[in-house]
């Protein structure tokens, strides 16, 4: 059997990037009310205080220089929806002004159900957004509620309805493990009803400092234990794979051609810069994170890591396992690894759990739920 | 200095009483160490030794203390307070004319303290009672020596009553020393004569021996006989302790010193043995030296297995300190190479493997400690074994006979119920119970060793909240009615997991190790049955159920770093993972056969 057959191959819509390549991510930390769940960086900021960040992220972006070109661009949060028209513009301009952007850039910006309206998706198109990301997280009013969504299920379907008359390329988040959801099938036959051509579905976490963490622990919030996740999460799966989802990575689903080019590109070890509080760069072998206060960020503080060898060969593990990209061999032994000597590869590949293709190596989408099982196992 | 004016002595006391504080005191006080040198706990060498409070390898030294005008040379040898170290007790006291019994004013008389002064007492010392931390708010003097002349049966009546730690009547303590102590007697002139309480391994010198001479005089370039192991030696060097060692001419009878001569292996100088000049040799040797042997034994395995010739040098190394050490290869299915190691009791073994750790940074995994068994075979012969797994098959067994003790235990009287229990279900063969005071009942049993190293120490301490002391002595071997009891994880036999337990007691141990085993060993890819089984027989099941998921969702441009560290930190804990087929078993699983009905507690 060809690995190709058993895999899922996205060579036909994605080409990987190049060195020449960049992807640019913009955190917008604003919320309206923090989620029980959240622990990404993000604060209910007044007026002044949003304008205050604005300009600060604009002078970052301004003081940043490359000749890449960007090939994807992702407006993440917090809520970026929360952001005013004029403010996408400012952003957008100064982007514009700043890089090559290339012609057939994709532009996502995550949206709340909530907080996204008609005047705000004409600025997206305007500016050139052509993917749009929504928080739809289920669609059960008394989930959304118990988990501090401001959205209900009528809006989301709402809104839905009203993003589709202005963009084709539509993903959804979906959760899964909350209470009482024991399946989220209906809502993925419900999303791709009005449609959505891309699914993110993650499993739920537990972060500590967190809402929901204390009220998990106060017995307060029970979530799905390890055996209701793992059964909804197969059921999802089942069902997305029959409506012609692929599974491209351990927990997105996209119609042939919805693949998010931005994620491809972590996965793919491309390079990307970030602006924003919090936000991560990734530019010659070195990792950068921004401050996660506003302060620090502010006095532009940020922790830097080179990326030696051995944590390269890690990472091309860690992130090419995970979806459907794979592991290039020759790159892992360039960098001082012969995986084809390792007991542990011998044993999966003779076990059919990873395939050898073209000179990679591909875990098979039916084994990525033990992920993490398998890249321990294949490290060095 | 003159025979009259020199005094040998050493302090005896129960862990926590407070001997090493007052050796602190004694060689602070008599100015053998300027107070800028001093260190809490002087002669506890050891960090391991300061850490735990217990003294482990003996340190003499030598103290000048003015009394009525006249100078005292008075050497104090220092005793290690553990059970596990009887022997080289009893040596050091034959070393000494008279010994301290330390007793604190708020614990009073313990196990140890009896059986300390039984030691001291086998080897005629006069013992001067000395109650300590009369500080303390909880301190109750009076009653303290009523219990040491009661329990113990000596004049407590006009003894010091001190605070080391506050430096408290000390002087009392020096006046004691010489005027109830006697002098040491011997014949500077006579034949060579003196016993070796202790040695230890110096890189330039070699060997050295610590010694007590009794007769005669000995000095460098003399040739000596070691009585017991019959070799002999030049002497390059002798010298005391100060308490570091300083070279001198000469040792004469009475003095306490060492004496150094290229001696290259440490396992030529035996603890208790005598020395004498080899040309003019006399012709008995001091009594009382015995082999020392080992009495628990335990697998040690470097966790990374590339480590083996490392954990060799380290053992190599202490055993050139620690002549009771003993170790030999082995194999082992589960764990790889390794050795069994053998050790003179549970807190011996503690430190070894502490000491492998810390000072040789050495990660190890230890499997659960067994005691060694006398087995004969039906063909007539006989096999001592201190691995399970390495025991006969029951058909070729005739009898096996197990090592049993004396057990001691001081309790107050509201324990005596639990205690009893305790040693019942341990196997306890009831001998006697002595009501010493309202406060204080005195039990002796008879044991199995096997179970006092299971987890004797831990339940008795649990039971009675700590009041309890207890203390044991070797008492033979005698037959009894045993059988492995092995592990199967998926249908293979894990070897380190084997266990050797009386009959009555396999089923419950079988259920209880496959319970606590289900508990420590993660859930894997597929469905894992843990069974116990006697031979063929499978006296327990339990089941790992198969993992379902073992992924963590996220993973975009910010949470690669911190998704790379959780997989450095699984790394680590996977190198401490062992392999029995496919399932992976995490090291401490080895040592849960110790931790069997820790539950119920």
């Amino acid at each position: 059997m060809k690995g190709s057959e058993v895999r899922t191959d996205v060579g036909a819509f994605y080409t990987p990037s190049s060195e020449n390549d960049i992807s640019i991510y913009i955190h917008i930390p604003f919320c309206e009310r923090k989620c029980s769940y959240c622990a990404f960086v993000s604060f209910c900021l007044d007026k002044s205080e949003r304008e205050k960040y604005i300009n600060s992220l604009l002078e970052e972006i301004e003081n940043f220089s490359t000749p890449k070109k960007v090939k994807t661009v992702y407006i993440g949060g917090g809520t970026p929806s929360l952001l005013t028209k004029d403010e996408i513009f400012a952003i957008f301009s100064k982007l514009r002004e700043k890089f090559d952007i290339v012609e057939n850039v994709e532009i996502t910006i995550e949206v709340n159900p909530n907080s996204v309206d008609e005047e705000k998706l004409r600025a997206y198109k305007e500016v050139g957004v052509n993917r749009i990301s929504v928080g739809v997280q289920s669609l059960s009013n008394k989930t959304l509620k118990s988990i501090g969504r401001l959205h209900t299920k009528e809006e989301a379907i709402e809104k839905l309805k009203l993003i589709k008359k202005y963009f084709d390329n539509i993903s959804a988040d979906l959760i899964l493990g909350l209470s009482g959801e024991k399946s989220v099938t209906k809502y993925a036959k419900e999303l791709i009803k009005l449609n959505v051509k891309h699914i993110s579905s993650y499993m739920l976490e537990i972060h500590e400092n967190t809402k929901l963490f204390n009220d998990v622990r106060d017995k307060k919030y029970r979530p799905l234990d390890e055996n209701g996740m793992a059964k909804s999460y197969d059921k999802l799966v089942k069902f997305l794979k029959k409506r012609s989802f692929k599974q491209y990575e351990i927990s997105n689903f996209a119609l042939t051609g919805y693949e998010s080019k931005h994620n491809l590109n972590y996965w793919n070890y491309g390079e990307y810069v970030g602006f924003g509080v919090s936000a991560h760069s990734f530019l010659s072998h070195k990792r950068m994170a921004n401050a996660d206060t506003l302060q620090g960020y502010y006095k532009r503080e940020q922790k830097e890591e080179k990326i030696t060898n051995a944590m390269e060969i890690e990472e091309r593990i860690m992130l090419g396992l995970r979806c459907c990209l794979g592991v290039d061999i020759s790159i892992l032994k360039n960098l001082g690894y012969d995986i084809q000597k390792s007991e542990s590869y011998r044993k999966f590949l003779k076990e059919g759990e990873i395939v050898e293709d073209d000179g990679k190596f591909y875990l098979l989408p039916k084994y990525f739920k033990f992920a993490d099982y398998y890249i321990l196992n294949l490290l060095p | 200095m003159k025979l009259e004016n020199k005094r040998n002595f050493c302090i005896i006391a129960h862990i926590d009483h407070g001997k090493s504080t007052l050796a602190d005191r004694l060689i602070e006080m008599s100015g053998t160490v300027s107070k800028r040198d001093m260190q809490s706990q002087i002669l506890d060498s050891m960090d391991l030794e300061r850490e735990k409070g217990i003294t482990i390898k003996l340190a003499p030294t030598r103290l000048i203390y003015e009394y009525n005008g006249q100078e005292y040379e008075l050497n104090l040898i220092d005793t290690p307070g553990h059970v596990d170290f009887t022997y080289e007790v009893s040596r050091s006291l034959a070393a000494c004319e008279g010994a301290l019994l330390l007793v604190d004013a708020s614990q009073g008389v313990e196990a140890q303290t009896l059986a300390n002064t039984y030691l001291a007492l086998d080897n005629n010392l006069e013992i001067i009672p000395i109650i300590n931390k009369i500080d303390l708010p909880s301190a109750r003097v009076d009653e303290v020596k009523k219990e040491i002349e009661d329990v113990i049966g000596l004049d407590a009546e006009n003894c010091p009553c001190i605070s080391a730690k506050e430096g408290l009547n000390i002087e009392d303590v020096f006046k004691s020393i010489i005027e109830q102590i006697p002098a040491p007697s011997g014949d500077e002139n006579g034949k060579l004569k003196c016993l070796i309480f202790d040695s230890h391994y110096d890189n330039f010198k070699g060997a050295i021996c610590l010694i007590r001479v009794f007769d005669g005089k000995v000095k460098k370039g003399d040739k000596i006989l070691m009585m017991q192991t019959e070799k002999v030696f030049e002497v390059t060097e002798v010298g005391i302790f100060v308490p570091t060692t300083k070279e001198c001419d000469i040792l004469k009878a009475g003095d306490v010193g060492y004496v150094a001569g290229s001696i290259k292996t440490i396992s030529d100088v035996k603890v208790g043995d005598t020395i004498t000049n080899a040309d003019i040799p006399i012709s008995e040797p001091l009594p009382g030296y015995k082999e020392v042997q080992p009495v628990v034994f335990c697998g040690v395995f470097p966790v990374d297995g590339a480590k083996y010739g490392e954990l060799k040098d380290a053992l190599d190394k202490l055993k050139l300190n620690d002549a009771s050490l003993q170790f030999s290869p082995e194999n082992s299915t589960a764990l790889g190479y390794g050795f069994r190691c053998g050790f003179l009791g549970l807190l011996h073994l503690e430190i070894i493997t502490e000491r492998l750790e810390r000072e040789f940074n050495l990660d190890i995994i230890t499997t659960a400690p067994s005691v060694s068994y006398n087995v004969y075979k039906t063909n007539g012969d006989c096999l001592e074994i201190s691995n399970p797994s390495n025991l006969p098959p029951a058909v070729e067994i005739a009898k096996i006979e197990e090592p049993v003790v004396k057990v001691n235990i001081f309790t107050p009287p509201e324990y005596v119920g639990s205690i009893m229990e305790l040693c019942q279900d341990k196997r306890g063969e009831y001998k006697n119970m002595v009501y010493l005071d309202k406060r204080r009942v005195e039990l002796n049993y008879r044991l199995p060793l096997g179970e006092i190293i299971y987890d004797f120490f831990d339940s008795l301490k649990s039971r009675t909240h700590g009041y309890a002391s207890f203390d044991y002595e070797f008492d033979g071997f005698e037959n009894a009615d045993l059988v492995r009891v092995d592990i199967l994880l998926n249908g293979e036999k894990c070897d380190a997991l084997s266990m050797i337990v009386h009959k009555d007691k396999a089923y419950s141990r079988g259920r209880e190790l496959a319970e606590r085993l289900k508990k420590i060993i993660p859930r894997q890819l597929f469905e894992v049955p843990i069974q116990a089984c006697i031979g063929n027989k499978i006296i327990a099941r339990e089941t790992i159920s198969a993992m379902r998921k073992d992924v963590l969702a996220k993973c975009y441009g910010g949470d690669i770093t911190r998704k790379l560290k959780l997989l450095e930190k699984q790394k680590e804990g996977k190198k401490r993972m062992r392999k029995i087929g496919s399932v992976e078993i995490p090291s401490e699983a080895f040592m849960s056969i110790l931790k069997l009905g820790d539950d119920e507690r």
